[in-house]
């Protein structure tokens, strides 16, 4: 029988040479960091973004490579999936995207602060995380806006990037996109093309209180948007 | 009967009295956050979710420290058959610990923190959370010291205690980079948690064991050092299943795979220990709550930290869970089963002892038992039923986060309505708690036994 100074030998061993093991793994782990993670491309922007990150206890309700807390989106594919132009949108003003539903607190973010973020979650985008998060391996058709982009559906005129970005998180068309906002089927039957530019321009000063966000386009983005949406009759 | 038989015990219950303050605390912000997921966020501008979250969970790490030094307060001058060497650094050192505490919560509320999962209080903080346990080490191992009865419970439990202190280090490292920052953080969480605590919990449901079960003392500590090995031996390189999916190396998943899958036999060896010991004992101790509590604790911790654990540590499962619910339903009942259950336990035999009263088979008592077991039973039932279909409509089919969010409302509802059942019971063993009284040797004052007299 196991006398009492056996076990101790046991507890000892065990403690000690595992501990041992670990010891070199981490060694070896540290030497692998800087390749698997891409610390060549981690500049003082991705520093400051994570600095914003920590300060903020942004895990404190999202999680970030998985770690963190199961309030609010996972975030390590965030630049991929949303694309920057939403990003910079939703970061300046966070009730602009998903109005009347959970919120996140207004940060008040500089414009350099925003792109100190995007840049540091770009970072993180970059890690290789042995696969995490994967991919849907049960996938059915739904509404994810992943889907909606690179289809053209009836229209002429040429998809704007903004529009596979930005416009389709919280309005549909042809199906697929939010429920947020009122589909965009035969939007340019309910609107003149002077109309449809000005309420892009600025929403809040045409209908005061709206949900609809201020997304400060360019004039470029904002004719091709119109010219866009203007292409997307009714059925006919 | 003699009272508070060491002056050092009034220690012991303060800290006894801070933990059950905290984990009230505790709960009030977990209905917070209950509340939020069900879609009623009505403190968002004075309590964010995050500020919850951070609260909920420092104030937890907190009272398991401030139980553990409490048990440690009264177990150590037990073994060790003397007063604590430095009675004034003790109370010294339980107001800085509350201090501290009070200051950092305080701070999270005005976004003074770091955004560390679990280590959220801020580096100035830390340095004094040092400091701290320096002093509440030091006064436990010059009291074994001067003692010159060194058990092998007592040791390792002051072992137990010395490797925490240590390995809150690596935590106060600053780094630029997301991945190391991680890397290190884990070293506290994870080799805390599931390591050198478990040691503190062994050591603790020993004392309880010799006390309870009337088992020979040297059967108990031989079986406490299997235990223990077994705890390392699996649990070290078990802190690979938090290195996955953060950017270290593939081969993690392989050692982390192997050895968390074993982190259960540890649990099973510590319950099959504990009920075994509990049948062992010849002698039937009158005080069953306690040993109702410490054998629940073998128990619970096997099955919410064994294997709920074991459940998803699996590479292959946990890269579908990592992230979600699961999480927090394994947590729940982890920490439950293993530490307060373990404090409670310490809680249920050292009243007795310390003031001379006998309240421990009171209604109140057991009904503080079976309610907040089953009302945290049910909470894991609805975080596990919530976790799950947030894998399989999120992770699995790719939908949107808070379609998947509002899909599960309804389970925060259940969960809500388990922990009002859990707070019932909470509630109940506070009360029994304070039945002995408020700062009790206040009321014995005038008793023949001077308190401050260690019986030799």
């Amino acid at each position: 029988m196991l006398s009492k100074s056996q076990a101790l030998i046991f507890f000892l061993a065990a403690t000690i040479g595992f501990s041992g093991i670990f010891l070199w793994l981490t060694v070896d782990t540290l030497r692998q960091v800087p390749v698997r993670s891409n610390e060549a491309a981690m500049d003082e922007s991705v520093v400051r973004g994570k600095e914003i990150w920590d300060r903020n206890n942004c895990m404190g309700c999202h999680t970030l490579l998985g770690e963190g807390a199961y309030y609010a989106p996972e975030l390590t594919q965030a630049v991929l999936r949303r694309g920057k132009p939403w990003l910079r949108i939703f970061l300046a003003n966070p009730e602009a995207m998903f109005p009347g539903q959970r919120r996140m607190q207004n940060y008040e973010f500089t414009d350099d602060e925003i792109e100190d973020v995007i840049a540091f979650l770009e970072w993180i985008g970059g890690i290789d995380t042995n696969g995490f998060p994967p991919d849907p391996d049960l996938s059915l058709p739904n509404a994810a806006v992943a889907a909606s982009i690179g289809k053209t559906g009836s229209s002429a005129a040429p998809r704007p990037e903004i529009f596979s970005q930005v416009c389709v998180a919280c309005h549909s068309l042809g199906g697929e996109g939010g429920q947020v906002g009122p589909a965009l089927d035969g939007v340019a039957d309910r609107y003149s093309s002077a109309d449809l530019r000005k309420w892009l321009a600025d929403p809040t000063g045409i209908k005061p209180g709206t949900a609809m966000p201020d997304l400060k386009l360019s004039e470029q983005q904002l004719n091709r948007l119109t010219a866009f949406l203007m292409a997307q009759g009714g059925p006919r | 009967m003699t009272t508070f038989r060491f002056e050092s015990w009034k220690v012991a219950w303060t800290f006894f009295a801070t933990c059950l303050l905290l984990l009230i605390l505790q709960v009030v912000y977990g209905f917070i956050m209950g509340f939020a997921h069900m879609g009623f966020d009505v403190l968002h501008d004075w309590i964010p979710f995050n500020t919850a979250r951070a609260t909920h969970t420092n104030l937890l790490v907190v009272w398991l420290l401030a139980g553990f030094m409490g048990s440690a307060y009264f177990i150590v001058p037990d073994e060790a058959d003397r007063e604590l060497w430095s009675l004034p650094l003790a109370w010294i050192q339980w107001g800085s610990l509350v201090l501290v505490g009070v200051v950092a919560v305080i701070g999270f509320h005005f976004n003074w923190w770091e955004g560390r999962k679990f280590l959220e209080i801020p580096r100035p903080l830390d340095v004094l959370v040092v400091i701290n346990v320096l002093a509440f080490l030091l006064n436990i191992g010059m009291t074994i010291w001067k003692g010159k009865r060194y058990t092998t419970t007592a040791l390792t439990l002051l072992a137990g205690l010395l490797a925490a202190a240590l390995l809150y280090l690596p935590g106060m490292i600053a780094f630029d980079s997301q991945v190391r920052d991680s890397y290190f953080r884990w070293w506290v969480v994870h080799l805390w948690v599931e390591g050198v605590w478990e040691l503190i919990m062994g050591a603790i449901l020993s004392y309880l064991l010799i006390k309870l079960s009337g088992v020979d003392r040297e059967v108990i500590e031989k079986w406490l050092y299997v235990i223990v090995g077994l705890t390392f031996l699996s649990g070290i390189l078990g802190t690979g299943h938090h290195y996955y999916w953060i950017g270290a190396p593939e081969y993690w998943l392989m050692v982390g795979g192997i050895f968390s899958a074993l982190e259960p036999i540890a649990f099973l060896g510590m319950a099959i220990y504990v009920v075994a010991m509990a049948r062992r004992g010849g002698r039937e101790h009158p005080n069953r709550i306690a040993l109702w509590w410490s054998v629940g604790c073998g128990i619970m911790s096997f099955v919410g930290a064994g294997m709920l654990g074991f459940a998803h540590t699996l590479p292959s499962v946990n890269i579908w869970t990592h992230g979600t619910l699961v999480t927090a339903m394994h947590a729940h009942l982890a920490f439950w089963g293993a530490y307060a259950m373990l404090i409670f336990a310490m809680m249920c035999y050292t009243l007795p002892e310390m003031t001379g009263r006998k309240l421990y088979d009171t209604w109140i008592a057991e009904w503080g038992f079976w309610l907040s077991n089953i009302g945290m039973v049910c909470m894991t039932g609805a975080f596990a039923v919530a976790g799950v279909a947030q894998v399989y409509l999120e992770r699995k089919l790719g939908m949107d986060f808070m379609v998947v969010q509002e899909a599960v409302q309804v389970h925060f509802g259940a969960l809500v309505l388990a922990a009002c059942l859990f707070t019932l019971g909470i509630t109940l063993f506070t009360w029994n708690f304070f039945q002995y009284g408020f700062m009790p040797w206040r009321g014995l004052a005038s008793a023949s036994h001077p308190a401050a007299t260690p019986s030799k």
